[in-house]
């Protein structure tokens, strides 16, 4: 269960463990999976170790890393959502929210593109305004937080007496 | 009964629309912070 609330490193290993595949091939298929659709990504050696990466925790892959995966893993991602009760489609879609919440910027970014919108004189919006939206987007990122941390709760903890009628 | 994919689902959906309203606020901060003007509310012309 832990597999699909650790998209960035377990999930990783688990699925190119499925397919038989070492690290250097996983690299070669992301890179075949971008040549495809046209996509530049980092030479065979930088991927390698990149993976390697990925997959202990230490970095976190970027969105477009992440969608080659789901590329690459979206047959086999049935046989992986079947194991964790959940619809292929479902698990993509929840993959993608994710990997969207994750290139949020923190509320530090939000505060410094106040500053700098503040910082210009405006006809369309005036500094209440411009405080009112930056409060409201970090407001509405708190709520992320909140509801990644109800996701991960339900998707690690099925609830009692799952299955029964 | 609610089930567990049905409350993944919910919250899913919810997740969705607070991450849209950051992007979207995200987007109109930029604009004004690159020296744009954010779009006025489209009115009768």
């Amino acid at each position: 269960m832990r597999a699909l609330t650790d998209v960035t490193s377990e999930t990783l290993r688990r699925w190119r463990e499925s397919q038989g595949w070492d690290v250097p091939r996983m690299a070669r298929e992301l890179r075949k999976a971008a040549k495809v659709s046209g996509e530049d990504v980092a030479a065979h050696h930088g991927l390698v170790k990149m993976i390697s990466q990925w997959e202990r925790g230490n970095r976190a892959p970027r969105e477009r890393y992440r969608l080659l995966y789901l590329k690459i893993f979206k047959d086999s991602l049935g046989d992986l959502s079947h194991g964790m009760g959940l619809a292929t489609d479902f698990a993509i879609r929840l993959a993608e929210v994710r990997s969207r919440a994750a290139g949020l910027p923190d509320s530090g970014e939000i505060r410094t593109l106040e500053a700098s919108a503040l910082a210009r004189p405006r006809k369309t919006m005036t500094p209440a305004e411009i405080r009112a939206l930056a409060a409201e987007a970090i407001a509405h990122l708190h709520k992320v937080a909140d509801k990644l941390a109800e996701l991960s709760a339900l998707l690690a903890d099925p609830e009692p007496g799952e299955g029964k009628p | 009964m609610i089930t567990r994919e049905d409350q993944i689902r919910q919250v899913l959906a919810e997740l969705d629309g607070h991450i849209a309203a950051v992007e979207a606020s995200i987007a109109v901060l930029t604009t004004l912070s690159a020296g744009g003007e954010a779009l006025e509310d489209e009115g009768p012309r």
